[in-house]
């Protein structure tokens, strides 16, 4: 668990980060999100200590961060950047073993640890192992900077715009993966984007800050349908914001059982989005769908209107 | 007979440069006598034309002492403050050893020269101390460049990861900018293997004895036979310096 109380940093005369007070629960992806120089990567690198905060106190589990050795501190924060910042000097299994090397882990089990983050992350050890940073593919490198984050299995990870730099194919797909891991692994993850659809993918919660304040937070369903001002509705996507609610909300949310009705001819998986199923409607000119299941089987339908209108019955 | 080569051959192989002209420098110190006809044919009216005061192999190798006690003091010195320059502490003094190691360099050797034999005395000191402020720059310059031009985000993550500051100096930040620290000191010696023969001009004995009296007494073959062994050796050394810079090219650039 992660606590900010009235958290202050100045660089100069210029406040980056002003007072600002946030509680990231365990097990929760907290997204910091709004515009450039809002003071998001500030507040990130706060909680590891690469910035001190000059007011307020941060808190890991109840100690604060200053009571804590600097270097130890950070060797249990996990900590993913844009640009990755792995060694060009090491290979990818030099590079990812290192914090259970600087927590002088016995070689055998640095290697062991290093095999299964490799797995975990889809890095076939054979073929990557030995590879050096710059033989690898953008996607491939911000993976092994994830893998190193994770390497001493820290609780908390903090990721500062870690998919940033990517395509969007492969930001995709790197982003299904987080939200499969973190899943799996449950860990306290801050994380910094400015990318708002990725925001409202992964977050369980979400802060939206302005000139170094939350201006608002809460889940992504409860921000989108109810932002505090202009700012957090723009920021969010203006009248792109029923889209962008349809986008986080499955298909099998708003489904209704098989109606005795001809089935449509045009099928929704019943994982796709709210907002896929719309674009299929769209697409198929079709105000009915068939929902069906990964053998291709219909086991729904979904209309336009209960699409539309489904969240009357919530 | 198989074409393949066996690794400790390739090895040699790859070191064939600086063998070449290290066999070619030993060859002409150890017998320059056998020249004698061709330096009779640049030098006609000369009685002697072989540099008769000291065998060429003890020049060499004063030569060589002097330039590698130079250039070592020079080497811990010099990366000594780049480092310390670069440190959070020492950072205050970068503008300051940036500027001192310049004005090592615009200062002439021969002015440092007169200005230590007074303190020193003739010999073989003199020399060293104008060799070490002359190849101090770019070795300090080099070091600098390299230590601040280290990407951002490697400097960030080793942070970030909890890596002390000697950890990252140790394992980062020297390894990642010594390609660019080894092409200073490249630098600074292979020049210090030809300033060190003013030398000679204070009384130290070494391959600047030969060309300095060759000027004073007008023969031309003494002034050849100190340059070219200088050449040689400027030019062993500095193929030396280029294979170990290929070496150190680590597999990840």
């Amino acid at each position: 668990m992660i606590e900010l109380f009235e958290v202050t940093k100045r660089f100069g005369a210029e406040t980056a980060v002003d007072g600002i007070s946030l509680r990231v629960e365990s097990g929760e992806l907290c997204a910091l999100v709004g515009t450039s120089g809002c003071g998001k990567s500030t507040t990130l690198r706060m909680i590891n200590r690469l910035i001190e905060h000059d007011g307020g106190e941060i808190h890991l589990d109840g100690r604060p961060v200053r009571e804590f050795d600097e270097q130890a501190l950070r060797r249990r924060i996990g900590y993913a950047i844009q640009s990755t910042g792995l060694f060009p000097h090491w290979t990818v299994a030099r590079n990812i073993g290192l914090v259970p090397r600087l927590l002088k882990w016995p070689a055998t089990r640095v290697r062991a640890r290093v095999e299964e983050l490799m797995a975990l992350l889809g890095l076939p050890l054979e073929q990557f192992a030995d590879k050096y940073p710059h033989q690898l593919s953008g996607g491939q490198a911000q993976r092994v900077g994830v893998a190193r984050a994770l390497a001493a299995d820290p609780d908390i990870l903090l990721m500062d715009e870690p998919f940033g730099a990517l395509d969007p194919i492969t930001r995709e797909s790197l982003q299904a993966e987080l939200r499969d891991l973190q899943a799996r692994l449950n860990k306290t993850i801050v994380f910094v984007t400015h990318d708002m659809d990725e925001a409202l993918a992964l977050a369980d919660r979400l802060v939206v800050m302005r000139a170094g304040r939350i201006v608002q937070q809460g889940t992504p369903l409860s921000l989108l349908r109810d932002p505090a001002d202009d700012f957090v509705a723009s920021l969010l996507g203006g009248e792109d914001r029923g889209l962008k609610e349809a986008a986080i909300t499955p298909v099998s949310e708003r489904m209704q059982p098989l109606s005795p009705r001809l089935l449509p001819k045009a099928r929704v998986h019943q994982s796709a989005s709210l907002r896929q199923a719309l674009s299929v409607m769209f697409r198929e000119q079709a105000d009915r769908l068939a929902v069906v299941d990964d053998e291709d089987m219909a086991v729904g339908e979904l209309s336009l209107r209960r699409l539309v209108e489904g969240r009357r019955d919530e | 007979m198989t074409s393949e080569v066996p690794p400790d051959v390739g090895r040699l192989m790859r070191w064939r440069a600086p063998l070449v002209w290290l066999s070619l420098l030993m060859l002409l110190a150890a017998g320059m006598a056998w020249l004698t006809p061709l330096f009779h044919w640049v030098e006609p009216g000369a009685r002697q034309v072989i540099y008769p005061h000291g065998d060429f192999l003890v020049l060499l190798g004063r030569h060589l002492l002097v330039v590698s006690v130079a250039s070592l003091l020079a080497v811990l010195l010099g990366v000594g403050a780049a480092v310390l320059v670069t440190r959070p502490a020492g950072r205050d003094f970068l503008p300051l050893v940036a500027q001192f190691a310049s004005m090592g360099q615009t200062f002439p050797p021969v002015a440092v020269l007169a200005l230590a034999v007074p303190v020193l005395g003739f010999g073989t000191w003199p020399i060293i101390v104008a060799l070490l402020l002359y190849g101090l720059l770019p070795i300090v310059r080099n070091t600098l460049a390299g230590l601040e031009g280290l990407e951002a985000g490697v400097m960030e993550a080793a942070r970030g990861m909890g890596m002390s500051a000697s950890q990252r100096l140790l394992q980062v930040e020297l390894p990642l900018a010594a390609p660019v620290i080894l092409a200073g000191i490249r630098t600074s010696v292979t020049v210090n293997i030809a300033t060190a023969a003013l030398g000679a001009t204070v009384g130290a004995s070494n391959l600047g004895a030969p060309i300095i009296s060759g000027i004073v007494n007008g023969n031309t073959a003494y002034v050849l036979q100190g340059a070219v062994l200088i050449g040689l050796l400027a030019l062993c050394v500095d193929s030396a310096f280029e294979r170990l810079q290929r070496g150190l090219g680590h597999p990840g650039r």
